[in-house]
């Protein structure tokens, strides 16, 4: 999955508008970015990624950038 | 004097053995003297418990509660080879937490398949004559999920509230055949699936999690009591009832 592909998976999770995520987001700034949100993200990266997340390695993120960087090798 | 839980020269068969509930109710089965069959997917893993239960005469067996219809006529040829049984307790299940947004309608399908629809054919299944013994008696394993709500738990509270709902229809039905019904309602339990939560839930919120239950996670040992309880002669009065055991979880 590419970058953006990525991007458009979040904002999916985010029900946010296509093209809203740029990627240096914080995710303290995105409002929908609650815990609900959360196992939303988890359950996407394992269907659409095949890669499992722990809660508290994605508690850990920060950002945007963070979240892309779970998955080294399959979000490039 | 006899003990109360006594469940010498019984026969259990205990879904949902390899792990969690289930394993800590097949121990204590056999500890209160119970033949007890366990069921499972993982052959290693049964006979893994096989080995630390007490007694002698239990039996292991590998099945795949998904395959619904298969279920009284595979029960059926079990009975024949164990004899009567005087107790089944459904521990299989499966959890999930998913927010609504991320729903979709196999996974909660299959989950209602093995929580709900399994326990529906395991009742058919002891039923038949042949199976059920003289007076036997079905636990199903609910959950509070299935007295109160959670965010991102429709399908399983769905899923436990419907255990909860059969429990009283199947005892009336099959009071007549002199089985009785009931069902056990944990909250959370230190068992594999609560790992598994742990797994979507951050140490911070399993905290609060914790905090909802004033006596603390419960213990395996907590439920396998209740659960040995509905299965004996003790609780021969008893059937149609959910037995909330939860720390307190739904007391406030």
């Amino acid at each position: 999955m590419t970058t953006n592909e990525f991007y458009r998976e979040l904002e999916d999770v985010l029900e946010m508008s296509s093209g809203s995520i740029k990627g240096a987001e914080k995710l303290a700034d995105l409002t929908a970015w609650d815990s609900m949100a959360a196992i939303s993200f988890i359950a996407m990266a394992d269907s659409k990624l095949g890669a499992s997340v722990s809660a508290d390695k994605l508690a850990a993120c920060q950002s945007v950038a963070d979240l892309a960087a779970l998955f080294p090798g399959k979000v490039a | 004097m006899t003990h109360p839980l006594d469940m010498s020269g019984r026969v259990v068969l205990v879904t949902g053995a390899s792990a969690g509930i289930g394993r800590d109710a097949a121990l204590l089965l056999a500890e209160l003297g119970a033949r007890v069959i366990l069921v499972g997917r993982n052959m290693d893993r049964l006979n893994d418990v096989a080995e630390k239960l007490s007694g002698k005469g239990h039996g292991v067996v590998p099945f795949d509660l998904n395959q619904l219809d298969e279920i009284p006529g595979w029960m059926k040829r079990l009975a024949e080879k164990t004899g009567e049984l005087h107790g089944v307790v459904h521990c299989a299940g499966v959890q999930q937490t998913m927010p609504l947004r991320a729903t979709t309608v196999k996974p909660a399908e299959d989950l209602m398949r093995v929580n709900v629809l399994a326990a529906l054919m395991l009742a058919k299944g002891l039923r038949q004559k042949g199976v059920r013994a003289a007076e036997s008696s079905l636990v199903l394993v609910a959950s509070v999920m299935g007295l109160v709500g959670a965010p991102g738990r429709a399908v399983y509270c769905a899923s436990k509230g419907a255990i909860i709902s059969m429990t009283r229809a199947l005892a009336l039905e099959l009071a007549a055949e002199k089985i009785r019904v009931n069902c056990v309602a944990p909250a959370f339990v230190k068992t594999e699936m609560l790992e598994e939560l742990k797994s979507v839930t951050s140490a911070e919120q399993m905290v609060a999690v914790e905090a909802r239950h004033p006596l603390g996670f419960g213990e395996p040992r907590d439920v396998s009591h209740s659960i040995a309880f509905l299965l004996s002669p003790a609780s021969r009065w008893t059937t149609g009832t959910t037995l909330t055991v939860d720390g307190g979880y739904t007391a406030q």
